[in-house]
C-alpha cells in the first residue's frame, strides 16, 4: 500500500467547500425549530430535507474524486504534473486571468455608486481590454477608443435608451 | 375558434414595427451568439433579461424567442466549415458537415443545415400553437399533490439526464433549491436563511443568479484562454462561403425525404417538452434514429446530408416543445425557457394552466415570433448574412468580453438601483465559474432555483390538505401518474444500460 499523500484537486474541494457551506445552512435550518409541528410540516422541514440529501450528494462526489484519484495515481505512480506552467499561473483552482477579471469586477462595484458610471466603466473597459487582450501594450490607441465606444454604447443603451438612471460623479 | 383568432393576432402584432425591430434584432443578436464559439443563445438572452425591465413584456417575449431560434441554427456554420460548433446542439452537424466540406461538399451541408432549420422549427412552432392549448386543459386536472410529483418528475428528470455525472448534477440542482429558500417562507410570514441581513428578507432574485452563472462565470472561464480572438483568423482562411451554398440540390432534399424531416421535427418537439433535454439532446436522439431508420446507416459520420437534416430539424423543432411545460406547468425544462420564466414574473406574471387562455395576446405574438423566425428569418438571414458569418465569428476578444462585462453587471443593477445586486452575481458568477470548471452542470442550478420554491410550496400545501399523510401522492391519481412515470424514466435512463452512443462507435 502506498504511503504517498494523494494529490486531490478542484473535484475534491470544490464539494468540500460546498460540504462546509452545507452545514452552516444545516444549523441554520434547524434554528428555525422542529421539522414537524401537529403533523404538518414547518418551515424547517424542506431546508433540512435538502441539506441532508445536498450533504449526501456531496460526500458521495468526494468520495468519486478520491476513487478517481487513486485509480489514476495507481496507473501512473511516477507521473509528474505535465502542465507545470498551467499550475503555475493558478492559485486555489482559480488562474490569475479569473483572479484578476474577479478583482478588477469588485472594483468596480465598489466605485460604480461612488464615482459614477462613466469614470468607473471607463477604467473598468479599460484594464478589462488588457486582461483579455493578453495583457498585450500594442494596440492601446484602439483599445483606448474602443473603451470610449463601449462605454458610451452602454450609456445610450441603459440611460437614453432603456430610461435607466445611472449614478454620476456628483449625484 | 377564440384561440385561432388569438394565435393570429400575434402574428397581426408583429405587424408593429417596434415588435418587429426587436424580433429581428433579436434574431441577429441570437445569430451572433449562436455562431460565435464560446458564446450561448442563453448568454444572449440572460443579458436581454434586465432591459426587460424597461421593455414592454410582448417585445421582450417575442426577442427572446427570436434569439432562441436564430441560436439553434446559426452553429451550424461554423460547425461545417471549421468543425466548431458555434452551440453545443450543432455537435450532430459537425459529424457529418465538416466531412463534406473537406471532400468540397460544404456548400451542400450548409444548405441541408439551412433547410433543416427552417422546416424543424416552422413544424415545432406550429406544434406549439396547435397543442399547448390541449396541454393547458390537461394541466387544469392536475391538483396540489400531483403538481409536487410533476415537479419532483421534472427536477429528478434533469438530474439523471446529466450525461457522466448524475452526482454532481443532483449537488447543482440542490444547490438551487437551497439558494431558492433564502427570504420569506413560501407558506407562512418567516424570514429563513438571512443571517441577519435586510437586504435578504425578500429573498434572491432570479436576475443575478443568471447574470452571474451565465455571463460573468463566462468571463471567468474566457479569462483563462490567452488567444486574441474568438476563432484563429488562419482556420477561416480556407474556408469560404457563398449566397447560393445556403440552397441544397432538390435531388437530396427528395432522397432525405418528406417523412425523415417531419419525423425529426417531432421528435425535437418530444424532446423539448422533456425537462433538462435542451437542442444538443433532441439533436442527438433524432440522429440516431435518423441513423437507425437509414438505408445507408454506414455513410452516417462520413458526411451524410441526411444526419445533417435530422439533427438540424431536430434541434429547431425543440424551440417550440421547451415552452409547452413552462406556460402550461410553469417548470421551464430548459435555461432559455427558465429565463423567459423570468421575463414574465418580472412583469408580474405567472403561467400555469389558465395563463393560455387569459393572457393569450401576450403569448401569441410570441409563437407567431418562433414560426416566423424559423420561416422566414432562418433562411434569410443565412442566405443574406451567410458569407460573411466567419468574418463575424472572429471578433476581437478584448472588445467582447469588455463589452459582455458592462451589459451584465449594469443590467444588474437596474432591477434595484443598487450595487448589492451586481455584487450578487458577481458572486453567483465566482460560484459557477468553479463548478463549470470541476464540470457542474450549472443549468441545474438554475432549474433546482426556479422550481424549488414551487416543490416545497405543493408538498407543505399537500400535505396540510390531508392532515400531514404522506399518503395523499399515492391515492391522487395525478400524483401517482407522475410517480410512475419517474420510476419509468429512471429505470431508462439509470438501471437499465443505455443504448451505446452510436458516437463512440463510429469514433472506436
Amino acid at each position: 500500500m502506498s504511503s504517498k499523500r494523494l494529490s486531490l484537486g478542484g473535484g475534491f474541494y470544490v464539494p468540500a467547500v460546498l460540504a462546509v457551506i452545507t452545514v452552516i445552512y444545516l444549523i441554520s435550518a434547524l434554528q428555525l425549530g422542529p421539522p414537524m409541528k401537529e403533523g404538518n410540516m414547518t418551515a424547517s422541514f424542506f431546508p433540512i430535507l435538502t441539506a441532508v440529501l445536498m450533504l449526501v450528494a456531496l460526500v458521495s462526489a468526494m468520495a468519486q474524486d478520491v476513487h478517481r484519484t487513486r485509480s489514476e495515481e495507481k496507473k501512473v505512480p511516477d507521473a509528474e504534473p505535465d502542465d507545470d506552467a498551467e499550475l503555475s499561473k493558478t492559485y486555489g483552482g482559480i488562474s490569475v486571468g479569473a483572479i484578476s477579471v474577479v478583482l478588477l469586477t469588485a472594483g468596480y462595484l465598489l466605485a460604480f455608486d461612488l464615482i459614477g458610471y462613466f469614470v468607473s466603466t471607463f477604467f473598468y473597459v479599460l484594464l478589462l481590454m488588457f486582461q483579455f487582450g493578453s495583457g498585450s501594450a500594442k494596440n492601446w490607441l484602439m483599445r483606448l477608443v474602443a473603451t470610449c465606444a463601449i462605454t458610451g454604447a452602454g450609456y445610450l443603451l441603459f440611460e437614453v435608451f432603456f430610461q435607466v438612471r445611472l449614478p454620476t460623479l456628483w449625484s | 375558434m377564440e384561440s385561432l383568432y388569438g394565435l393570429l393576432g400575434g402574428f397581426a402584432a408583429l405587424a408593429n414595427p417596434e415588435t418587429l425591430l426587436y424580433m429581428v434584432g433579436g434574431f441577429l443578436i441570437g445569430t451572433l451568439f449562436g455562431a460565435v464559439p464560446g458564446l450561448t443563445s442563453v448568454l444572449a438572452i440572460a443579458l436581454l433579461l434586465p432591459l426587460t425591465y424597461s421593455l414592454d413584456v410582448t417585445t421582450a417575449l417575442v426577442a427572446c424567442a427570436s434569439i432562441f431560434m436564430a441560436g439553434m441554427c446559426s452553429g451550424s456554420i461554423t460547425a461545417t466549415t471549421i468543425n466548431i460548433p458555434g452551440a453545443p446542439a450543432s455537435m450532430m452537424t459537425a459529424l457529418e458537415g465538416y466531412p463534406m466540406q473537406q471532400r468540397g461538399e460544404g456548400a451542400k451541408a450548409l444548405g441541408h443545415a439551412a433547410l433543416g432549420s427552417m422546416i424543424g422549427g416552422s413544424v415545432g412552432a406550429l406544434l406549439l400553437m396547435v397543442l399547448s392549448p390541449l396541454a393547458a386543459d390537461v394541466a387544469l386536472l392536475i391538483r396540489t399533490p400531483g403538481k409536487f410529483s410533476l415537479i419532483a418528475f421534472a427536477l429528478i428528470v434533469i438530474i439523471i439526464s446529466q450525461r457522466g455525472s448524475v452526482t454532481k448534477g443532483m449537488v447543482a440542482t440542490l444547490l438551487g433549491v437551497m439558494v431558492a429558500t433564502v427570504g420569506i417562507d413560501v407558506v407562512q410570514p418567516l424570514a429563513r436563511f438571512t443571517f441577519g441581513s435586510s437586504v435578504l428578507v425578500q429573498g434572491i432574485d432570479m436576475m443575478p443568479l443568471i447574470i452571474g452563472t451565465f455571463a460573468i462565470s463566462e468571463l471567468l472561464i474566457q479569462a483563462d484562454s490567452r488567444s486574441a480572438r474568438t476563432v484563429d483568423p488562419s482556420k477561416l482562411q480556407a474556408a469560404k462561403v457563398k449566397r447560393r451554398d445556403f440552397i441544397p440540390p432538390l435531388s437530396e432534399v427528395r432522397e432525405i425525404g418528406f417523412l425523415r424531416y417531419l419525423k425529426s421535427a417531432v421528435i425535437g418537439y418530444a424532446v423539448g417538452i422533456l425537462p433538462g433535454a435542451g437542442g444538443s439532446m433532441a439533436a442527438f436522439v433524432s440522429y440516431a434514429e435518423s441513423m437507425r431508420s437509414s438505408k445507408h446507416p454506414e455513410r452516417y459520420g462520413k458526411g451524410n446530408p441526411e444526419g445533417i437534416a435530422s439533427a438540424e430539424c431536430a434541434n429547431n423543432s425543440m424551440c417550440g416543445g421547451a415552452f409547452v411545460p413552462m406556460l402550461t406547468f410553469g417548470i421551464p425544462g430548459d435555461p432559455t425557457t427558465a429565463i423567459v420564466l423570468g421575463v414574465l414574473v418580472i412583469n408580474g406574471l405567472q403561467p400555469g394552466p389558465q395563463f393560455m387562455t387569459q393572457q393569450l395576446d401576450l403569448i401569441a405574438p410570441m409563437f407567431a415570433s418562433l414560426f416566423v423566425s424559423a420561416l422566414i428569418l432562418v433562411p434569410l438571414t443565412l442566405y443574406l448574412l451567410g458569407p460573411y458569418f466567419l468574418k463575424i465569428v472572429s471578433i476581437r476578444r478584448d472588445v467582447l468580453y469588455s463589452s459582455i462585462a458592462v451589459v451584465a453587471l449594469v443590467g444588474s443593477y437596474v432591477a434595484t438601483y443598487s450595487t448589492f445586486q451586481m455584487a450578487l452575481a458577481l458572486v453567483f458568477g465566482v460560484l459557477a465559474y468553479f463548478l463549470r470548471k470541476q464540470k457542474y452542470p450549472t443549468v441545474c442550478l438554475l432549474l433546482g432555483f426556479v422550481l424549488g420554491p414551487s416543490l416545497e410550496e405543493y408538498c407543505r400545501r399537500a400535505l396540510s390538505i390531508n392532515d400531514g399523510s404522506p399518503t395523499v401522492f399515492l391515492t391522487s391519481p395525478d400524483s401517482l401518474f407522475f410517480i410512475a412515470l419517474t420510476a419509468v424514466f429512471f429505470y431508462f435512463m439509470v438501471i437499465r444500460k443505455p443504448r451505446e452512443n452510436p458516437l463512440k462507435a463510429m469514433s472506436d
